[in-house]
């Protein structure tokens, strides 16, 4: 799952409802608003986190 | 010894209520105005009222727990709620717990909804709960703490913390109490539950994740025609949920206008028909890269305009207020549905 | 003084920890689920471009819910667990 770092505690809160362990990847907050530009960072940082989440 | 968390009774040092509300902010149930000790003593008075409604409750989510009687009571008790009150409130708690209403998505939202709830029927006088001047302000015992109480459940039986479960970007005062009743002697049609198939002697508590009440005011017009372009207008708000988040919303006529409205021959229906087709926003008033976010989630417009309703059956109409030239739009969080549940007593 | 918790509730049936599946990320096919709020379909799409360095991705898809404000339906969480072996879910706002 990939969350930002601001809405980290809420899926770290509704897993706790729900007794999942999430495997989280988190960026930087926002997501939504970014342009193009802005964007691509998150996209970098995400895969980023999932590929070393898969190593 | 069990984590208070884990415990239904809690025994404390006898403590003056100053201390007991350190130790209630300190625990996260409180909303940040003081509370009312939930002593043994004064929640078993609450759990007394509600024998006639003996359906156990869901889950509740987000935090998914089953509450039990008492710890529901705990909260009415912290809000200031007489213990009459309580069939009023767990009537609205079963009200958000109606699965169209989306409690979850309600609660988590970085929307500033908040529940509104809204009581009909006889109850409103035995109780005290203002349907007249000023009904959604201050200075009412039972529409601050019902109100009240049934956001500590939000709180602390659903979980949602503010900033940790309740994403609300800025929040709403409406999230401290959002009660008031119908004013049902001044609406010169039906009765809201009795629209919605309950007897007039029924007392009823409907409830939808609304934001805050936006002021409708015309003093100039003296037609229902005019009235109603002043309301269209108002309704056609680029900014509320309900341009794209498509879902109900309230208009609460205030007794003047509801007599205007009903001197020139509006019924609930016309009425509802004429904002429906009224109150649009023209695509100039709606930015290109907003536009492309409500085509792209399914909300197309109709030539120029984009509807704030899918149908004139989501425009909910009641009359509440006093005297003056005032009426209320109040927009729904979207996903969401208006819930009437008959208060059992 | 003896009080009752406003918090207190009893664990809803079936409240056993759920255990994830391990999945292949390099291989298996993988679920991109957008919350529908804005970026986050873009968000994921530059994923699959770049998870595309290294890896097939004709087996990644795109899935959505209906609504940023509506829980996920049925229906779609059936055909996630039906025809994926990973989800990746984005949480944008």
């Amino acid at each position: 799952m990939i969350a930002t770092e601001t809405f980290k505690p809420l899926v770290l809160a509704q897993a706790k409802a729900r007794k999942v362990e999430p495997r989280l990847i988190v960026v930087k907050h926002p997501i939504g608003g970014l342009n193009a530009e802005e964007l691509r960072e998150r996209i970098e940082a995400a895969t980023k986190g999932l590929t070393e989440a898969t190593k | 010894m069990k984590d208070i968390a884990e415990q239904e009774v809690i025994d404390l040092d006898d403590m003056d209520v100053e201390a007991f509300n350190d130790f209630a902010t300190e625990q996260g149930w409180s909303d940040g105005m003081p509370l009312y000790v939930p002593t043994e003593a004064k929640v078993a008075k609450f759990v007394d009222t509600v024998r006639g409604d003996n359906r156990p409750y869901p889950p509740v989510p987000p935090r998914q727990i089953v509450p039990t009687l008492q710890a529901l009571a705990a909260n009415a008790v912290m809000a200031g709620c007489k213990p009459e009150y309580f069939p009023v409130v767990t009537a609205a708690l079963r009200g958000v717990l109606d699965h169209d209403y989306n409690l979850h998505g309600t609660l988590a939202t970085t929307h500033s909804c908040a529940p509104m709830v809204m009581v009909s029927g006889p109850i409103r006088h035995e109780l005290r709960i203002n349907c007249g001047s000023n009904c959604f302000g201050q200075g009412w015992q039972a529409n601050a703490t019902i109100g009240r109480a049934l956001g500590l459940m939000l709180l602390n039986v659903a979980g949602a913390k503010p900033g940790e479960m309740d994403r609300s970007t800025q929040g709403n005062p409406a999230k401290f109490t959002f009660c008031f009743g119908e004013n049902e002697e001044e609406n010169p049609w039906t009765p809201y539950h009795v629209q919605r198939g309950f007897a007039p002697t029924d007392s009823v508590v409907t409830v939808m994740s609304g934001e805050g009440p936006h002021n409708l005011n015309d003093h100039g017009s003296t037609s229902g025609d005019g009235l109603l372009t002043t309301f269209a207008g108002g309704m056609a708000t680029p900014g509320a949920n309900t341009i794209y988040g498509k879902g109900p919303m309230f208009v609460i006529i205030g007794p003047e206008h509801a007599a205007t409205l009903k001197r020139d021959g509006f019924t609930i229906e016309s009425i509802r028909q004429e904002l429906y087709a009224r109150s649009r926003v023209h695509v100039s008033r709606i930015s290109a890269e907003n536009q492309d976010t409500y085509i792209s989630t399914g909300h197309k417009p109709d030539g120029d305009w984009f509807t704030i309703a899918r149908a004139p059956e989501d425009i909910h109409i009641t009359v509440a207020g006093g005297p003056g030239k005032h009426s209320a739009f109040i927009p729904s969080f979207g996903g969401t549905t208006v819930a009437c549940t008959r208060i059992a007593r | 003084m003896r009080i009752i918790n406003p918090t207190f509730g009893l664990a809803a049936a079936g409240g056993a920890k759920v255990a994830l599946k391990p999945v292949n990320w390099a291989t298996d096919a993988i679920a991109l689920v957008s919350n529908s709020k804005p970026n986050a379909r873009e968000l994921l799409s530059g994923i699959r471009d770049k998870l595309g360095a290294f890896r097939g991705i004709d087996n990644i898809e795109f899935l959505s819910k209906n609504s940023a404000s509506q829980p996920a339906p049925k229906d779609l969480l059936q055909e996630v667990a039906a025809k994926y072996r990973g989800a990746l879910l984005a949480i944008a706002d």
